[in-house]
């Protein structure tokens, strides 16, 4: 089925936000902007990133407007909310936080036991 | 969530949903384009670019279906979605449909008929206040049956009890009642003015009784029930006001009593006050008991307290006045909710639970059905779920398909419900505790409402529940065969037929016993003979019929009117009729020449004022000595007949004939009664218990003492030949030829008071019968459904045998062998729990032993038969099966 466990879940969508921080984006590009911010690390089923954004609107977090693409097609561009830029924020501390927590954790020598 | 986007989002679901489908196919291509555009310029082909890049998007339709799920209220398009799927499922197997349909509105129809009942009867708020807190007290006789209070009695215990809030004084009054119209006698009651404070009953219309009203030299006053003023006065406003003539008095109408207005064991027509203080008999110790009383607790004071506490106020009045207390030992007290319904509530919670049974039955059908459907879907739903169907939307799916079959059979129940309700309240008795107040209202709504959801949910349940234990993957494989989830499957609906046969043999087993028991009472012989007899009841008026010789001589006039109607055979006077009212009469007596029994064994025999040819005219036989001659009259010594019960239980050691007995049918002293007949025994009260002894007096020798009750009320029966049709209008002329002042109630057929003794039982038994009916349809359809699915499913394996030469006999055999095992194990069951039940339904009996081997016999043979054709009539459709078709099968 879908690939999505090789992403933390909800990991996803922070990428997403954080993709279209720095300005509107159209899908195919929100993918590349991911890809090109991630180091080509993450895999993602490209159809997959459809339904998270549809979500993110949905939620608020995200606005939509249609524009011209780059080659020239007709293109949906996705662009944060005020909304979105809070969330994004609160939610960059909280995986900083953990993945913070986590590295102390697994830093942390074994005990004598 | 923001508000905002979710209604943009909403309303680009539902106003734009063209619009919003195109524009998620452009999304997705052009991303497609792009990447293939990508893919190009490194170098591949466009067209392997395109497949390429379509390979990596992933399903498209997938993605589309999350995307559109992730826009709001995709809930309203999911549930559009599976109720047109349902439909369209449900409509491609109508013989399931019908049969759902079917089970569900008579299980719901049902179940709420006999809530109606219930509620109209023992749910519905009572006219009184807070219920719960009132008491019916009476007096106890030695032989424990309840007896009256006397007018001082009252008083003291009024004057002297600190555990009631207010004790009132009731008394039945059953005058005459005449306006400008036709007198009519009515029964009702005087009351003590307290009473309508205590029971805290609100007048329809006008005023209730007041305090003043009960002060000597008050303004006379009466109160008309609902029925009585729908009857006379048209529910005319004016009533109020009117003055009205009560045995020769005149009172004026002062209010109208609620409709749901109702005294157990007591008629209330009229209310006039009692007035107490200003009545001759409030000092007389020894004089009549006529009273009951009700009282309504003090707060934290419990009915034992209460008890308790009348019962040291009686023991010191009897230490005061011995003589009066000879026939009173104790106290009867009651809580006034349970008074009025106690007759009625074995029998309706027995009628109540019969209707959940067949409810409970239509569900377990239901369920079977929907789990016998579930097995041969369970294909179908594997190939959804391999499209990308989830388990919780097939799971959503099959608890809509149960909610649209719930709710429609739920409204055919409905619609059953009220259509049957006419009926049924043809059938209900009119003794029936405050049956007027039957009808079906919002609470009646509100349990066919839960009905239905817990119907959908038993249900939907079961095959939800099957489909999430099964391995669909293994159904895709092996579905061909439909071998699959067949052990749990198989066995689970085993399991629900056998206890569909054991909640119908528990059914039909009470069923049974109520229909042996209604046949005993049917053929039980009351002791007179009912054929042809009409009756009148009369009330004299109180103006002209003072004495004995009064009554005696407007008999004598009406005797010689009935001479000139052909039709008549003979007639008599009878002060209570057999069977035909509430009212109760009985007197004390003494053998002379045996030693004095202690007061409280005193020996006591009903008390019937009789003309000479009554009992020729009721049938009842002359077992030895003599009727009443005309000549038993004032001047000569007074003769008494008495019944073969009175002679057997009383003079087991000689003939009664020519003996005296002290009859204590008045104020003063016993009198002395030579007996001079011994005739067969009368069931005067109750068709259900033995007869009693009887006592007859005649009527031109009833003591003065008896001359009012005598005035009061009297019946007046006649034997006719049997074509007598349209007699009735005759007797009533007769009568007002004699005395147009008369009181005259209407004209009843003894057949008819007969039946009435049987209307309650009568009615449940039809309830029941129609209950154990429809749940020995329902066990019937079940186990045809079983089997039936059970062939279809063996099909192949069927073919396969028939090819190898099975005789098509071994193979009905083996069918109706897997049905046999069903039936047995559930009526092994029902039997079980119907003798556990047993105790609990033995009060509805008649001379029939609640474990009566034959009723269960009986109904466990029809059960038997029934399923049988059931299962017979299904495996037939095995031995036509042809085994090329059959191999051919899937």
């Amino acid at each position: 089925m879908s690939n999505e466990a090789e992403l933390l879940p909800g990991t996803l969508d922070l990428l997403i936000l954080k993709s279209v921080s720095l300005g509107p984006l159209h899908g195919y590009a929100v993918l590349s902007r991911i890809e090109q911010i991630s180091g080509s690390a993450l895999f993602i089923e490209q159809g997959a990133l459809y339904p998270a954004l549809f979500r993110l609107v949905r939620q608020g977090l995200l606005k939509t407007e249609w524009g011209k693409s780059e080659n020239n097609r007709r293109a949906k561009f996705y662009e944060l909310t005020a909304r979105g830029r809070k969330r994004l924020r609160e939610e960059t501390e909280g995986w900083n936080r953990l993945a913070k927590a986590i590295a102390t954790a697994l830093a942390a020598r074994p005990q004598q036991a | 969530m923001s508000l905002i986007a979710y209604f943009r989002s909403l309303a680009a679901r539902f106003l734009h949903r063209a619009r919003t489908e195109l524009d998620l196919e452009d999304e997705l291509q052009s991303h497609i384009e792009l990447h293939a555009e990508k893919l190009e310029r490194s170098g591949m082909t466009r067209p392997e670019a395109l497949r390429r890049a379509r390979i990596e998007f992933g399903s498209a339709e997938r993605f589309k279906e999350e995307c559109r799920e992730t826009i709001a209220g995709n809930w309203i398009d999911n549930l559009l979605q599976d109720l047109r799927f349902s439909f369209r499922t449900l409509r491609k197997s109508p013989g399931f449909f019908a049969v759902a349909v079917i089970t569900l509105a008579l299980g719901i129809g049902a179940t709420v008929a006999a809530f109606s009942v219930v509620n109209a009867v023992l749910l519905r708020p009572f006219a009184f206040k807070d219920p719960q807190t009132l008491l019916w007290i009476y007096s106890q006789r030695p032989d424990n049956a309840r007896t009256n209070f006397s007018l001082p009695e009252y008083c003291d215990y009024r004057d002297e009890n600190t555990s009631f809030e207010a004790l009132a004084a009731v008394a039945s009054y059953n005058p005459s009642f005449a306006d400008e119209g036709a007198p009519e006698r009515v029964q009702g009651v005087r009351m003590s003015a307290n009473a309508f404070t205590l029971l805290g009953v609100q007048p329809l219309l006008g005023r209730t009784l007041m305090v003043e009203d009960d002060r000597n030299g008050a303004r006379p006053v009466v109160l008309i029930s609902y029925g009585l003023w729908s009857r006379r006065y048209a529910k005319n406003a004016d009533a109020i006001g009117r003055s009205v003539n009560l045995n020769g008095e005149m009172r004026d109408i002062v209010g109208v009593l609620p409709a749901n207005f109702a005294l157990p064991n007591l008629d209330s027509d009229i209310v006039v006050p009692l007035q107490p203080e200003s009545d001759p008999r409030r000092s007389a110790r020894n004089s009549v008991n006529f009273l009951r009383m009700v009282g309504r607790l003090k707060p934290n004071v419990s009915a034992r307290q209460a008890h308790a506490e009348l019962d040291s106020i009686r023991q010191n009045l009897h230490r005061q006045f011995p003589d009066a207390y000879t026939g009173k030992v104790g106290l009867t007290i009651v809580p006034l909710t349970e008074e009025i319904v106690a007759n009625i509530n074995a029998v309706l919670v027995t009628i109540f639970s019969a209707a959940g049974a067949v409810l409970l039955i239509g569900c377990i059908n239901l369920a079977g059905l929907s789990l016998s459907r579930a097995g041969a879907r369970q294909r179908e739903l594997a190939v959804r779920t391999a499209l990308g169907a989830t388990r919780n939307q097939l799971r959503r799916l099959l608890l809509t398909e149960s909610f649209i079959l719930a709710m429609i059979g739920g409204a055919l129940g409905l619609a059953v419900e009220f259509w049957g309700q006419g009926a049924l309240l043809h059938f209900v008795p009119t003794d029936l505790p405050r049956i007027e107040t039957f009808s079906t209202d919002w609470s009646v709504f509100a349990f066919a409402i839960a009905l239905i959801l817990l119907a959908t949910f038993l249900c939907g349940l079961a095959p939800a529940w099957l489909l999430s234990r099964s391995d669909l993957r293994e159904a895709l494989i092996s579905g061909a065969r439909g071998s699959v989830g067949g052990r749990l499957q198989s066995r689970l609906r085993s399991w629900l037929v056998s206890g569909q046969i054991a909640l119908a043999l528990v059914l039909l087993a009470n069923a049974g016993l109520l229909f042996r028991s209604f046949v005993r009472l049917n053929s039980e012989q009351p002791g007179f003979d009912a054929s042809d007899v009409r009756t009148v009841r009369l009330s004299l008026p109180q103006v002209g019929y003072s004495d004995r010789n009064t009554i005696v001589q407007f008999y004598a006039r009406l005797q010689s009117r009935a001479a000139q109607i052909p039709r008549i055979k003979s007639n008599a006077l009878v002060s209570i009729l057999p069977l035909a009212t509430k009212s109760i009469s009985f007197v004390h007596f003494t053998r002379p020449d045996l030693p004095p029994a202690k007061p409280e064994d005193t020996p006591s025999t009903n008390y019937r004022i009789v003309t000479p040819d009554y009992f020729q005219s009721m049938g009842i036989p002359l077992l030895e000595g003599r009727y009443f001659r005309e000549d038993d009259d004032g001047d000569r010594a007074p003769v008494g007949i008495v019944s073969s019960v009175l002679a057997k239980n009383h003079f087991p050691d000689r003939s009664p004939i020519g003996q005296r007995i002290l009859v204590d049918d008045n104020d003063g002293d016993p009198r002395p009664i030579e007996i001079v007949g011994i005739v067969g025994a009368v069931k005067q009260t109750n068709l259900e218990r033995p007869a009693k002894p009887d006592i007859y007096l005649p009527l031109r020798q009833t003591h003065k003492d008896g001359v009012p009750w005598l005035r009061n009320s009297a019946y007046w029966v006649v034997k006719t030949s049997p074509d007598a049709n349209g007699i009735e209008p005759m007797l009533r002329d007769a009568i007002r030829s004699v005395d147009d002042n008369v009181a005259i109630g209407p004209v009843r057929p003894m057949s008819e008071v007969l039946a009435s003794a049987l209307a309650a039982r009568r009615f449940s038994l039809l309830l029941i019968g129609s209950f154990a009916g429809a749940a020995l349809f329902l066990a019937a359809a079940g186990l045809y459904a079983v089997i039936s699915y059970g062939i279809q499913q063996r099909t192949r394996e069927i073919g396969v045998r028939l090819a190898l030469g099975a005789p098509r006999t071994n193979i009905f055999g083996m069918l109706i062998k897997q049905g046999l095992s069903m039936l047995v194990a559930g009526l092994a069951a029902g039997f079980l729990v119907a003798l556990l039940l047993a105790n609990l339904v033995a009060s509805q009996m008649y001379g029939v032993s609640p474990r009566d081997p034959f009723s269960f016999a009986l109904v466990s043979f029809l059960l038997l038969i029934i399923s049988l054709c059931a299962s017979a009539i299904a495996a037939r459709r095995a031995i036509v099966i042809d085994p090329v078709v059959a191999l051919r099968y899937e």
